[in-house]
């Protein structure tokens, strides 16, 4: 025996789970966290609220069909529709991922686990696209259970159905990237909030004027790139690509699709590529 | 006014990463403007609309939220905001000092690249720069005492801002005409309108009941931040 004294204590020689166990609890901990479950009641009144916000026009788009057969709001163009709403949740939720692991240093905790940085990022990332994309999705999948429901003359439209769901999550990526990209420069929360909704509110209100100013001096396919600044914007048009569906523009037509599209991948890369890149330096610290 | 309390806000907002997002605002509507210029469509309707909807619109309510909010909402976070308390300066005299602060940056921030905007587009013609200029600095004064008293008053003042100032000025205010009478923005616009004789500027809200309101509004919103902190306890953080 090489011990001096045996006080009993004893090692762990269960079964260990692993990094890839310690990624998935992450990432269920954190989305659990955007919604507020398992923190106070006053963190859970913004997310709900802002759920409930999202159901609203399913609902009146249902009772529109069951009441005036007709449908209301086209299933492609929901999102753009309601990008104020999504936008809020983005900003309101995105640095309550970030925020509070970066303000009270927890970071080396985290890291002193088999956890490597990339997997924390990707938890945060994957937790923060499953969010947005359930705040987007619910309302879809409830209005097209509502159609089947209210059977209407038309044909279903499965496809356009399908097609926005896809780009549901394709925009969710985007946009959990981008937010959490920009909360994550910040410990503070209100500051992240800010930042984010300042970030967004500049491309939606850019647009327009651009859009204008473009269309006035005679340009009419430079006016169409404007479009592409705004997020959601960009992903309606390459749904409008993939898909076949209208373009959901305040006016006008989108420019060339495969280009969005790329468009599209070298920012959504880009974001992570900056989330990466600012997180190894705060791992660092 | 309390001049050390003044100081230590004016280093807090702007010697961190904040004053990053408060430049980055104004910086945006004079690159705007610069660009409608190079574009070659400099006229008042392209300046009415940046103004309205860019400058008045989105930008002022914005760094009103990051000043208002700003001054005070971190220290609460932190809670630092007892150091402060603890010393024998009046909770009102604290609050009044830090609106001072958050209405000053405003000016600086809001309403002087407001002006440089509308100067870079159409000059003073018609009163455009003057009119949204002034109307941007009476209305971010306004801005700084709600968001300050919304700092104290909840912890989620921030995104309850960007709902105030997005879905009832923006969203509400567009389809139900009353809503109009009930934000400042609209209250902002009637001054411009007031000063500027511009075709294209047509204000929903009377200046008569604007200046006001305004006045009505900042003076109790001062008033109830103070009495707010008088009685303030800080509550753990969630």
């Amino acid at each position: 025996m090489s011990e001096i004294y045996d006080i009993g204590y004893r090692h762990y020689d269960g079964p260990r789970l692993g990094a890839g166990h310690a990624a998935r609890a992450l990432t269920v901990h954190s989305l659990r966290g955007v919604f507020g479950l398992g923190r106070t009641a006053r963190s859970k009144i913004m997310p709900f609220a802002l759920g409930v916000v999202m159901l609203l026009p399913a609902v009146v788009s249902i009772a529109l069909m069951a009441l005036a057969k007709q449908r209301g709001i086209p299933y492609s163009g929901f999102a753009v529709m309601m990008q104020a709403v999504v936008a809020i949740f983005l900003a309101s939720q995105a640095p309550t991922v970030v925020a509070p692991d970066l303000r009270h240093r927890v970071l080396p905790l985290y890291l002193s686990r088999p956890i490597t940085v990339g997997q924390y990022v990707t938890a945060k990332v994957c937790a923060m696209t499953a969010a947005v994309f359930l705040i987007i999705a619910v309302p879809l999948v409830l209005m097209f259970v509502g159609e089947l429901l209210v059977d209407l003359d038309e044909p279903l439209p499965t496809k356009e159905f399908a097609g926005s769901l896809v780009m549901a999550l394709v925009l969710s990526l985007l946009l959990s990237a981008f937010g959490l990209a920009i909360a994550s420069f910040t410990p503070r929360r209100g500051l992240g909030v800010a930042s984010v909704i300042a970030v967004y509110l500049l491309t939606w209100a850019a647009v327009p004027i651009l859009y204008a100013t473009f269309q006035s001096t005679g340009d009419e396919s430079g006016a169409a790139w404007a479009w592409l600044l705004n997020p959601f914007w960009l992903v309606d048009s390459v749904q409008s690509w993939l898909f076949g569906t209208p373009p959901h523009s305040i006016e006008g037509e989108y420019p060339s699709g495969p280009a969005s599209a790329l468009i599209l991948v070298v920012l959504i890369a880009a974001a992570l590529a900056a989330l990466a890149l600012r997180y190894r330096k705060a791992a660092a610290r | 006014m309390n001049t050390v309390v003044a100081g230590i806000t004016y280093r807090a907002l702007l010697g961190r990463r904040r004053v990053v997002l408060l430049l980055l605002l104004p910086m945006a509507l004079v690159g705007l403007a610069v660009l409608l210029l190079a574009f070659g469509a400099a006229d008042q309707r392209t300046a009415m609309q940046l103004m309205d909807k860019f400058a008045i619109g989105t930008m002022l309510p914005l760094l009103g939220l990051i000043a208002g909010t700003g001054v005070i909402a971190p220290e609460i976070d932190d809670g630092t905001i007892l150091h402060l308390m603890s010393k024998p300066i009046s909770r009102p005299v604290i609050v009044q000092t830090k609106f001072l602060v958050a209405a000053s940056l405003l000016a600086l921030f809001a309403a002087v690249p407001t002006y440089a905007a509308g100067w870079l587009l159409v000059r003073n013609e018609d009163g455009i720069a003057p009119g949204f200029a002034l109307g941007a600095l009476v209305a971010g004064v306004a801005y700084a005492a709600v968001f300050l008293l919304l700092g104290i008053v909840t912890r989620h003042a921030v995104t309850i801002g960007i709902v105030y100032a997005l879905v009832w000025e923006g969203l509400v205010g567009n389809f139900v005409p009353g809503a109009r009478k009930l934000s400042i923005q609209q209250w902002a616009k009637s001054i411009a309108d007031q000063i500027s004789d511009s075709a294209f500027l047509r204000a929903d809200v009377t200046i008569s009941f604007a200046v006001p309101a305004l006045v009505v509004v900042t003076v109790i919103a001062v008033v109830w931040a103070g009495r707010r902190l008088r009685v303030f306890s800080l509550t753990g953080d969630e």
